[in-house]
């Protein structure tokens, strides 16, 4: 969830830069919308619902995570002449692709775990298995095909929150950042008296 | 209870096409970040 502050500052920056300019808040329609809840409610089964994460076994993830995003990549690439969605679209290719090498699931070292969770219970995670209830699985760096590609960067220590992430994380998070900033710039000119709404 | 149920569906009567679309587009947007990234979160191990 910690990419949705990619969301949180693109959709203030895209209000300021329309009202700067006059314009409304313009997204144009996306292709094939239904494929993006179709890909998606998997993983909040598997990865995210308290009531159902605890349940499903491990075995299923790999599948889910896969599956799910090559759904994604499909919807990406119908709606890719979209603003944001190229650079949206080539961070989900990053992610799939190291995901695909190393067994279905993003790989993070042991060392970066330690560091995300330094007061995490003994025993509570093991090299070569998946890291929790997440979409990551612990490998070291030997073991991990195209490593650079893996959730190595840590938030800074002030953060409010622990997370790695990949470099495929934070190409997404531009282009959600990047579609919404241009929203605000392809709108259509407010008529001064009557418009109140940026949207 | 009721009288706020009438305040909602004649809030919801107001929003024009293009609110919806945009609010739509806003969920869209929200689910395909969620499904598209994966970063690891201290909070996997508690649950």
């Amino acid at each position: 969830m910690i990419l949705l502050y990619a969301i949180l500052i693109g959709l203030p920056a895209g209000v300021l830069r329309a009202w700067s300019g006059g314009r409304r808040l313009t997204i144009s329609a996306l292709d094939r919308v239904w494929l993006v809840p179709a890909a998606v409610l998997p993983q909040l089964l598997v990865f995210h619902l308290p009531a159902t994460k605890h349940v499903i076994p491990d075995v299923l993830a790999p599948a889910t995570l896969v599956s799910s995003q090559i759904l994604l990549l499909v919807f990406v690439a119908f709606n890719r002449k979209k603003p944001g969605f190229w650079i949206l679209g080539l961070g989900l290719a990053l992610n799939l692709v190291v995901i695909l090498l190393n067994g279905g699931l993003m790989p993070v070292s042991p060392e970066t775990v330690a560091r995300l969770a330094p007061n995490a219970p003994i025993n509570s995670w093991h090299i070569g298995e998946r890291l929790g209830t997440g979409k990551d699985i612990v490998l070291t760096l030997d073991q991990t095909r195209l490593w650079f590609l893996s959730d190595r960067f840590l938030l800074p220590d002030g953060a409010s929150t622990r997370a790695a992430l990949s470099m495929g994380d934070f190409l997404i998070a531009l282009g959600a950042s990047w579609m919404l900033w241009s929203a605000g710039g392809n709108g259509d000119r407010l008529a001064y008296q009557s418009q109140r709404s940026w949207i | 209870m009721k009288g706020l149920v009438r305040e909602v569906k004649i809030n919801i009567g107001r929003l024009d096409r293009r609110h919806v679309q945009f609010i739509l587009l806003l969920l869209t947007l929200i689910l395909l970040v969620i499904g598209a990234g994966a970063p690891g979160a201290g909070g996997d191990f508690a649950g």
